[in-house]
């Protein structure tokens, strides 16, 4: 009886390792296993255009309602999942276990975060946002109103879609091809904490933009103007969690990713906004499956040997390589930049170079160790806007010449030898003189 | 005029200098005539290093302490043998040259490990 039920035990493992075994690690760092949270299912259909974006790439996506007494990120101690996207704005406080705290310590684990608030986010959304360096704005009215940049509407509208278009300047982010259409926007600013440096707008409003309440009169200056809001920001924490807040839910809804676009004062009709292309790419890269790179492979060793030392001397020549890879959502792929550098590091860099690379990931470069003894380090610190950093540091003392290595009968100092030797002659001569003179 | 009996002073001055120093005993000339010879081949190394530079430090240095240090020890043989200085009229020459051996002898002794 009691084999019988440890096998039934064993039999009902089965799924749970195989799903641990598609989970996020450093060797396959892409999110599989995705919890949403929504306010309620009608989300699902509403956006499902993204979710199946989502799905066809393959992740998992296990929709909950933010309330369901049920939910919980984590079992004896394992994350249940690799990431988790918020569509839930109006939530006061989650179901079951979760909370704000929970939340961030999930972040701090290393997973990753979509948030999507809205005109309506409750302080619960603005709590775990705040944390994450994006303060949107206090007035729980406000929304991002711009005359200027706002999308043509066949009602004039109280110009609360905005039409955006100032993108981050990165490929890795964005992708490499260029979102030609504005993204359409609809819903709350925010503006990120000038003391928090790894938080970036990647979606700013328009010089002419301001958060207020677009149904009543301002009688005061808005609090939050101009390219200052940020409507769509990223961190990239230290443990390369990656977050992405947005102020709009709506944005990531089919209806705008449908619909076509028209700036205020552009004659171009674009028949599809920008949606779709910006929220999937700023996807695959908070999912990793751009600019997560890895070092490998660090090698060091004098010129024209093959073996790496234990020791090197001053002024040896050396050759150091390191093979650096991106993954690429399926596999790891020859990471090309032209921007890699070694230090050659014993408190402040001795030597800075620049690696070459053979565009197949190797990175390589040789140098003179500088004529200074001690313990040295060879370290790549690599960070770059939109990607992983990395840090490697390999310790390697270097010795001072040995008393046998010095070179001799440097021709060069063939006078100050002779002069030694006059001085000895000389000494010998001047005590015959001395002794026998008269 | 002025300058006239300037350069008959300057000669006078030259000439009384000739004559005492024609009293030294020979002894001592011959201890100058020694430092005169390690000054000026120190003088050499130094303009000799100015024109190639520094490179071997350590054998330039010995080089020129070398010269240094035989001037000094041979200033120091003159002042104990000079008859005149009362400072040593005990001290017999013999005992002062002897000195002089020893004390060259470690100096060369550190100028060969030193030469590189």
């Amino acid at each position: 009886m009691s084999r019988a039920l440890a096998l039934l035990a064993l039999l009902s493992s089965f799924p749970f390792l195989a799903l641990l075994s598609n989970a996020f690690s450093p060797e396959n760092p892409t999110d599989r296993r995705v919890l949403v949270l929504l306010d309620d299912f009608s989300i699902k259909s509403s956006h499902s255009l993204y979710f199946n974006s989502l799905q066809t790439r393959g992740y998992d996506l296990d929709f909950k309602l933010a309330d369901d007494p049920k939910i919980a990120l984590q079992r004896y101690g394992q994350y249940l999942y690799d990431a988790l996207i918020l569509f839930s704005p109006t939530i006061d406080s989650f179901g079951g276990s979760l909370n704000a705290a929970a939340i961030l310590e999930f972040v701090d684990a290393g997973h990753d975060l979509i948030l999507a608030a809205d005109a309506s986010a409750s302080d619960l959304i603005r709590e775990i946002a705040s944390e994450c360096g994006v303060d949107f704005d206090e007035d729980v009215a406000a929304m991002v109103v711009d005359h200027t940049s706002y999308a043509v509407s066949d009602t004039e509208g109280d110009h609360t879609l905005i039409a955006g278009d100032n993108f981050i300047q990165s490929d890795v982010i964005l992708g490499g091809e260029k979102i030609k259409a504005p993204v359409l926007f609809k819903g709350i600013g925010h503006s990120i904490n000038p003391a928090n440096s790894l938080v970036m707008k990647i979606l700013s409003a328009s010089p002419s933009a301001y958060s207020a309440n677009p149904k009543s009169k301002l009688s005061a200056p808005p609090t939050l103007t101009g390219s200052a809001i940020s409507l769509v920001s990223v961190v990239q924490a230290r443990n390369n969690a990656r977050i992405l807040i947005s102020g709009s839910l709506s944005m990531f809804g089919n209806r705008f990713f449908r619909s076509g676009v028209q700036k205020a004062g552009s004659t171009i009709n674009h028949d599809k906004s920008g949606n779709e292309q910006f929220v999937t790419e700023t996807s695959k890269w908070v999912f990793h499956e751009r600019g997560h790179l890895k070092a490998v492979n660090v090698r060091h060793h004098k010129v024209e040997e093959a073996e790496e030392p234990s020791i090197y001397r001053i002024n040896d020549d050396l050759e150091y390589s390191v093979e650096i890879y991106e993954w690429s959502g399926t596999s790891w792929e020859p990471y090309v930049a032209d921007d890699v550098q070694v230090q050659f590091y014993m408190m402040s860099p001795y030597v800075l170079k620049t690696l070459s690379t053979n565009q197949k990931g190797v990175y390589y470069t040789s140098f003179k160790v500088p004529d200074v003894y001690g313990v040295f380090q060879f370290k790549v610190e690599y960070e770059k806007l939109g990607f992983t950093s990395l840090s490697l540091a390999k310790q390697i003392p270097v010795r001072p010449f040995r008393h046998n290595e010095y070179e001799r009968f440097i021709t060069t100092a063939f006078p100050y030898y002779g002069a030694s030797f006059s001085m000895m002659g000389g000494f010998f001569l001047f005590s015959l003189v001395y002794l026998y003179h008269k | 005029m002025a300058k006239s009996s300037a350069t008959k002073d300057a000669q006078a001055l030259l000439h009384s200098l000739r004559s005492a120093y024609a009293s030294t005993p020979t002894n001592l000339k011959i201890i100058d005539i020694y430092v005169l010879f390690a000054i000026f081949t120190a003088v050499i190394q130094v303009g000799y290093m100015a024109i190639v530079g520094s490179f071997p430090f350590n054998s330039f240095l010995s080089g020129v302490l070398s010269c240094v240090g035989t001037a000094v020890l041979a200033v120091c043989l003159r002042i104990q043998v000079n008859k005149e200085n009362k400072e040593f009229k005990d001290l017999p020459p013999e005992r002062a040259y002897a000195d002089f051996v020893l004390c060259n002898l470690v100096l060369h002794l550190v100028i060969m490990n030193f030469l590189g």
